[in-house]
C-alpha cells in the first residue's frame, strides 16, 4: 500500500464525474426502498427480491465496473500511467494499492447502502440486512479485483465488463442453473444465506464452493493484474 | 535584395459542394465509426458481435417457421425481447461517435468549416439512429423474407412487420438522442459507456419491481404507468396504441390512449435540448 498512489487514485475517482455514477446507483436503490415503504409493501419477500435482484444483481456489478476499471483504465487511456510506472514503486504494489482503493469504494458505495436499504425496509429481521451487507461487501471486493484486472488487460474494459455483468451474471445465470456456480453474485447470495435465516432466501451454490471461489478470484485477479502491469507496454489505440 | 517568387499557388475554381455535402460526409463517417469500419480490427469486434447476436433469434425464427410451421418472436416484440443487446450496442458505440472529437478538441476544426453546431449534432444523431435502426430492422427484415419464402399458412404479417419497422425507427431516434446526450457529457469513452448503461439498467431493472409493487397493492392502473419508465416498453406502448399490437411487457398492460406517445415526443425533445446545450458549451472551449 502506497499512500501517495492511493491519494491520487481517490482524487481521480471522487473529484470527477465518475462520482455521480457511483452515487446514482445507491440512491436509486434507496429510492426504490422508500417507494416500497410508501406503498406499504415492506415485507421480507420484497426486501429479499430487491436485495438479490437490484442490489446484488444490478447495482454491485455496475459499481464494480465503474470503480474497478476507474482506478486504472483512465490513466492507461491518457498515458499518465507512465509517470506512475517510472517511479521506483513495484508495479504489483501499484496494483495492490489501486485494488484497495477500489475495494474501499465498493464497501462505501455498495455494502453500506445495501445494509441501509434492507434495514430501512425490514429492520434487522432474520439477519437479512446483515447477510446481504456482508455478501455485497465480499462480492464487491471480488468484483473490484476482476474489473481491475480487466482494466489492465484491455482498452475496452468497460464494454466487456458491462457485457459480462449483463449477459453472464443476469441472463445466463438466470436461465442456465449450472452457470450460477461461476457467478460472483450467486456466491454473494450464498454468503447472505449463511447469515440470514429468512425462508425467502435460497442459495444455489454451496458455501464450501463459494468461499474458496471468492478468495481465488480476488487474490488471483490482483496477482495477475500485477504481473500484467509488470510487462506492460503502452501502445496506441484507434 | 528581396524578390517575390511565384511558387505556383493556384486558386480553387472547382465545384463547391456546400454544407449539405459536408453534413452527409460527416454522417457517413460517423456511421462507419459506429461499426468500426476504417478503424483497427479491435474496434470492429464488439459492434459486429452484437449484430450477429441480434441475427441469431431471426435465424431461429426462420428455422422454426420452416420446420415446425410455428412463429417465434412476433415482429412487434422483437426490440423488447432483445433490449439488452440493443442497449449494450448503444452504450458501447455511442461514445465512439462523440467522445473522440471532444477528447482531442477537434470540434473547433469542424466548426471552422461551413458546418454549424446544428449540422454537426444532427449528423451524429442521424448516424447513431441509422446504426440502431439497422441493428433492429435487419433481423426483422430477415424474418419477413424468411416468412415469405417458407410460405406460412395464412396471409403474411405485412402490417405488423411495417409497424415494427416504423417503431424501430422511433426507438432508434429516442435511444440515439439520449445515448449521445449522456455520452457527450464526458470525453472519456469508458465513462461514457458506463453512464449510458447505468441509466438503461436503472430503468430496466427497477421497472418490473415498481410494477410488481403497485400491482400487489391492488393499484393496477398506476402500475401500468411503470412500464413507460423504460424506453423499450415506452416505444412498445406507443406501438400497441398505434397498431393495436398486444403489449410485450413482462406482465400487465400499458396505459390507454396517446399519453405514451406524448411522453415519447417530450423525451426526444429533452434529449435534443440536452445535446444542444452540451454542444453550445463544448464549441465555446
Amino acid at each position: 500500500m502506497n499512500t501517495v498512489v492511493a491519494g491520487i487514485t481517490y482524487r481521480a475517482l471522487l473529484g470527477r464525474r465518475r462520482i455521480i455514477l457511483l452515487l446514482l446507483l445507491p440512491l436509486a436503490l434507496i429510492g426504490l426502498a422508500v417507494l416500497f415503504l410508501l406503498v406499504g409493501e415492506a415485507d421480507q419477500d420484497t426486501a429479499v427480491e430487491l436485495m438479490s435482484k437490484f442490489a446484488i444483481g444490478t447495482m454491485l456489478p455496475l459499481l464494480g465496473v465503474i470503480a474497478g476499471t476507474g482506478v486504472i483504465a483512465p490513466e492507461i487511456d491518457d498515458g499518465t500511467i507512465i509517470h506512475l510506472m517510472s517511479k521506483p514503486i513495484s508495479r504489483p504494489l501499484i496494483i495492490q494499492t489501486k485494488f484497495l482503493v477500489a475495494a474501499s469504494l465498493m464497501a462505501v458505495f455498495g455494502a453500506v447502502p445495501t445494509y441501509f436499504t434492507a434495514w430501512l425496509l425490514i429492520g434487522n429481521e432474520d439477519g437479512i440486512a446483515a447477510g446481504f451487507a456482508l455478501g455485497a461487501l465480499v462480492a464487491g471486493i471480488a468484483y473490484a479485483a476482476v474489473f481491475l484486472l480487466l482494466g489492465v488487460v484491455t482498452r475496452h474494459a468497460v464494454t466487456i465488463g458491462v457485457i459480462y455483468a449483463l449477459v453472464w451474471e443476469s441472463v445466463v445465470g438466470g436461465f442456465i442453473p449450472g452457470a450460477r456456480k461461476f457467478s460472483i453474485q450467486h456466491w454473494a447470495t450464498t454468503i447472505a444465506d449463511q447469515i440470514s435465516a429468512s425462508p425467502f432466501l435460497r442459495a444455489d451454490v454451496t458455501l464450501s464452493f463459494a468461499v474458496p471461489a471468492l478468495i481465488f478470484v480476488t487474490v488471483g485477479g490482483v496477482l495477475w493484474a500485477g504481473l500484467r502491469l509488470r510487462a506492460f507496454s503502452l501502445t496506441g489505440d484507434e | 535584395m528581396s524578390e517575390i517568387y511565384d511558387i505556383g499557388y493556384r486558386h480553387y475554381d472547382g465545384p463547391r459542394l456546400g454544407p449539405g455535402y459536408s453534413t452527409r460526409a460527416l454522417t457517413l463517417h460517423s456511421l462507419r465509426g459506429v461499426f468500426g469500419l476504417g478503424r483497427p480490427a479491435r474496434s470492429k469486434i464488439i459492434p459486429f458481435a452484437l449484430f450477429v447476436i441480434m441475427l441469431l433469434p431471426a435465424v431461429v425464427n426462420i428455422a422454426m417457421m420452416a420446420l415446425a410451421q410455428q412463429r417465434g418472436i412476433a415482429y412487434s416484440g422483437f426490440a423488447v425481447v432483445m433490449q439488452a443487446v440493443v442497449a449494450i450496442f448503444l452504450a458501447s458505440q455511442a461514445p465512439a461517435v462523440v467522445a473522440p472529437d471532444l477528447r482531442y478538441r477537434v470540434l473547433p476544426l469542424y466548426l471552422s468549416r461551413p458546418v454549424s453546431i446544428v449540422e454537426y449534432v444532427s449528423a451524429k444523431v442521424a448516424a447513431m439512429t441509422v446504426a440502431l435502426f439497422l441493428l433492429v430492422a435487419v433481423p426483422l427484415t430477415l424474418v419477413y423474407v424468411g416468412e415469405l419464402v417458407v410460405d406460412m399458412p395464412g396471409p403474411p404479417a405485412t402490417g405488423e412487420y411495417a409497424g415494427a419497422l416504423l417503431m424501430a425507427l422511433v426507438l432508434a431516434v429516442l435511444l440515439s438522442v439520449f445515448g449521445l446526450a449522456l455520452a457527450s457529457f464526458t470525453p472519456r469513452r469508458g465513462l461514457g459507456v458506463a453512464s449510458v448503461i447505468v441509466v438503461y439498467l436503472l430503468s430496466s431493472a427497477s421497472v418490473p419491481m415498481v410494477y410488481g409493487i403497485f400491482a400487489e397493492s391492488g393499484n393496477e392502473s398506476a402500475a401500468s404507468w411503470a412500464w413507460l419508465l423504460n424506453p423499450f416498453w415506452l416505444v412498445d406502448s406507443v406501438q400497441s396504441w398505434l397498431f393495436n399490437t398486444p403489449p410485450h411487457s413482462i406482465e400487465g398492460t400499458y396505459p390507454n390512449g396517446p399519453a405514451s406517445a406524448v411522453i415519447l415526443v417530450v423525451l426526444i425533445g429533452i434529449g435534443l435540448a440536452a445535446l444542444a446545450l452540451r454542444y453550445r458549451k463544448a464549441a465555446a472551449r
